[in-house]
């Protein structure tokens, strides 16, 4: 039996601190020292991973999450559905039971409870996921989990590129998880091993992380902060992340104007050249560690 | 009342900063009303020292709690959630709650009672008084879901405040992304204003967007912020918003003034108006009048003077 690879979750509460180029620096890094690696970008509102990490071929699967649907002429207008759907999703209009898409979350209650049998769970296509080989090196495959604009059912997007992404045989699995904390960035970490919050050094910066760390509590996923675009005004400052016990601050990187324009181009630090090169070695170690059975929360419950 | 979106398919894009500055320098002119809609990173309460604040919880759904000591462990409920929140644990069945989405199609099927179902306290929704005017914002709790429930009760709160206070313009800072809390907060908008960055990925989800708010049929005009940052990616913007036809309103510089700005309102020392009249100031000024002008607020507060 194939033995599960680790499995790596990139997040933070607020958006744009760097999780996008956290994950693929890590995926790329960890392949080009010979680990089969799988990097899933979750964040399906705004998928981007692929923008650094072209693949050199992909397939595409479509994503169809049950929503109900009723039968109009055997619906009898009795209520039962309506009155039991946690969504307030089927409503009794007129002669029928109707049902609204965008609110149904396809648990199948009122398919149970219809004594006419009117209604049937459907599938409705909400997105897609697109998986494949990246350009830079076959060991590294790029999964990306992509939300049909207008759709509102990312977590189920999420999900399906998640389980996607573990079913291929690997040691190492990169989720680059949406920003926020609700329910879409619980789809995209609850597989994970290990959580690394990247967080900015800033009021904003620290106040959403905050949130990010309770969202881990809540999960018991181990976790460590990476901070990132510390800047000399702001060099006080990782000294505040210290507050979140028991986090601790694996790594840290600069503010550099040369990283920022160089990724607004799509390049990646980990190729070093006048951009600098950004090493990740310090996350892999410290998920290494985990794996060691060296801290105590490895041995939480899952 | 008009209302004007601030919003983002990429998060970290600015639009807290620029919802901010923008409020500030509409409240020299307007009467202003605010609602932050980001309710799982609400940072506009930060920037704009809210005081007074009254908050009231927010129900969320229910979850499923199993008894494991009235558990006969029959697994009746596990193959019917469709969420894969049922687990066996021991000789009995157990409930992860972050996965749990409260359809309570497992209560139905239990035969032995073992399942309750309870109320979550899924956050708060609060309205407060902040230093250009009234605010409503809210929080979600981490790791619960309805934050599209949550975006519309701060959206009517801020509305309802508006209204109360005969506000002439809501803003409302949005939260990131094109899914379920962005479409909440794009509902009843007047005009939306999409911030974005010089890099491919900035381009990218504005591309999103603006499928998104065609499909609302929205009006929708474009800010590109730290935009020294990358010639390749402004480029880049720039010939979406053309072959889009998105007006680009502005092109901001990567300043630091406007970091120092958002300190000051931050620390409730309301940067002087006179100050928006350098570098990156200078155009979130010239940002404001093309709004005003665009939402016909300079009319009305020419007449009100």
């Amino acid at each position: 039996m194939a033995r599960r690879p680790a499995v790596i979750a990139i997040a933070s509460g607020k958006g744009g601190t760097g999780k996008t180029l956290v994950a693929t620096t890590i995926a790329a890094e960890a392949a080009a020292s010979g680990l089969h690696t799988v990097l899933v970008d979750c964040d399906a509102d705004a998928p981007n991973d692929h923008i650094f990490l072209p693949r050199a071929y992909e397939t595409i699967s479509r994503v169809r999450t049950p929503v109900a649907s009723v039968d109009s002429p055997s619906c009898t207008a009795c209520g039962e559905c309506s009155g039991l759907c946690a969504y307030g999703a089927v409503r009794v209009l007129g002669r029928s039971a109707l049902v609204f898409n965008e609110l149904c979350h396809g648990c199948g209650l009122c398919a149970d409870v219809c004594p006419e049998n009117a209604i049937t769970m459907q599938g409705l296509e909400v997105g897609s996921v697109i998986e494949g080989p990246t350009e830079r090196t076959p060991d590294l495959r790029l999964v990306s989990g992509v939300l049909d604009v207008g759709q509102v059912k990312a977590p189920d997007v999420i999900r399906a590129a998640v389980e996607h992404g573990l079913g291929i045989e690997s040691d190492l699995v990169v989720l680059d998880a949406p920003p926020g904390v609700a329910c879409s960035v619980v789809a995209a970490v609850r597989e994970a091993d290990a959580l690394l919050l990247v967080a900015e050094p800033t009021p904003f910066g620290l106040h959403d992380l905050g949130l990010a760390v309770e969202l881990g509590n809540e999960l018991r996923i181990p976790m460590a902060i990476l901070a990132n675009k510390v800047t000399p005004e702001n060099e006080p400052v990782p000294a505040q992340l210290s507050r979140f016990e028991g986090v601790p601050v694996v790594h840290s990187l600069p503010f550099s104007r040369r990283t920022a324009e160089r990724y607004a181009s799509g390049d990646l630090p980990v190729d070093g050249g006048d951009m600098g090169r950004i090493s990740m070695a310090p996350v892999l170690v410290w998920l290494g560690s985990l794996s060691a059975g060296v801290s105590p929360e490895a041995a939480l419950p899952r | 009342m008009k209302v004007l979106t601030v919003a983002s398919g990429k998060g970290g894009t600015g639009k807290s900063t620029l919802s901010a500055l923008l409020a500030r320098l509409a409240s020299d002119e307007l009467r202003v009303a605010l609602a932050d809609a980001d309710v799982e990173a609400s940072n506009l309460p930060i920037a704009l020292q809210v005081d007074k604040v009254a908050c009231d919880e927010f129900n969320g759904g229910v979850r499923a709690v199993i008894d494991a000591d009235a558990c006969t462990g029959c697994a009746l409920c596990e193959p019917v959630c469709r969420f894969d929140a049922i687990t066996p644990k021991g000789s009995a069945y157990a409930v992860d709650g972050a996965s749990c989405e409260g359809c309570t199609r497992c209560f139905h099927v239990c035969p032995a009672g073992a399942i309750t179902l309870r109320r979550q306290h899924a956050g708060e929704v609060c309205t407060g008084v902040s230093s250009v005017g009234p605010m409503a914002f809210g929080q979600l709790r981490p790791a619960h879901d309805l934050s599209g429930r949550l975006v519309t009760e701060v959206r009517s709160r801020a509305v309802a405040l508006g209204a109360q206070n005969g506000a002439e313009l809501l803003i409302i800072d949005g939260p990131p992304g094109t899914g379920c809390p962005a479409i909440a907060s794009l509902t009843g908008a007047d005009l939306v204003l999409a911030v974005t960055e010089p890099t491919r990925s900035g381009a990218h989800d504005l591309g999103r967007l603006e499928e998104l708010v065609r499909r609302f049929g929205l009006p929708l005009a474009v800010v590109l912020n730290k935009a020294d940052l990358s010639k390749s990616g402004a480029r880049e913007v720039r010939e979406l918003c053309e072959a889009r036809e998105m007006p680009l309103l502005a092109e901001v510089p990567f300043d630091p003034a406007l970091v120092t700005a958002l300190e000051l309102l931050a620390k409730g020392e309301v940067p002087q108006a006179h100050g928006f009249g350098t570098g990156g100031m200078r155009i979130i000024r010239e940002i404001w009048r093309q709004l005003s002008a665009t939402l016909g607020l300079a009319q009305q507060a020419s007449e009100s003077r």
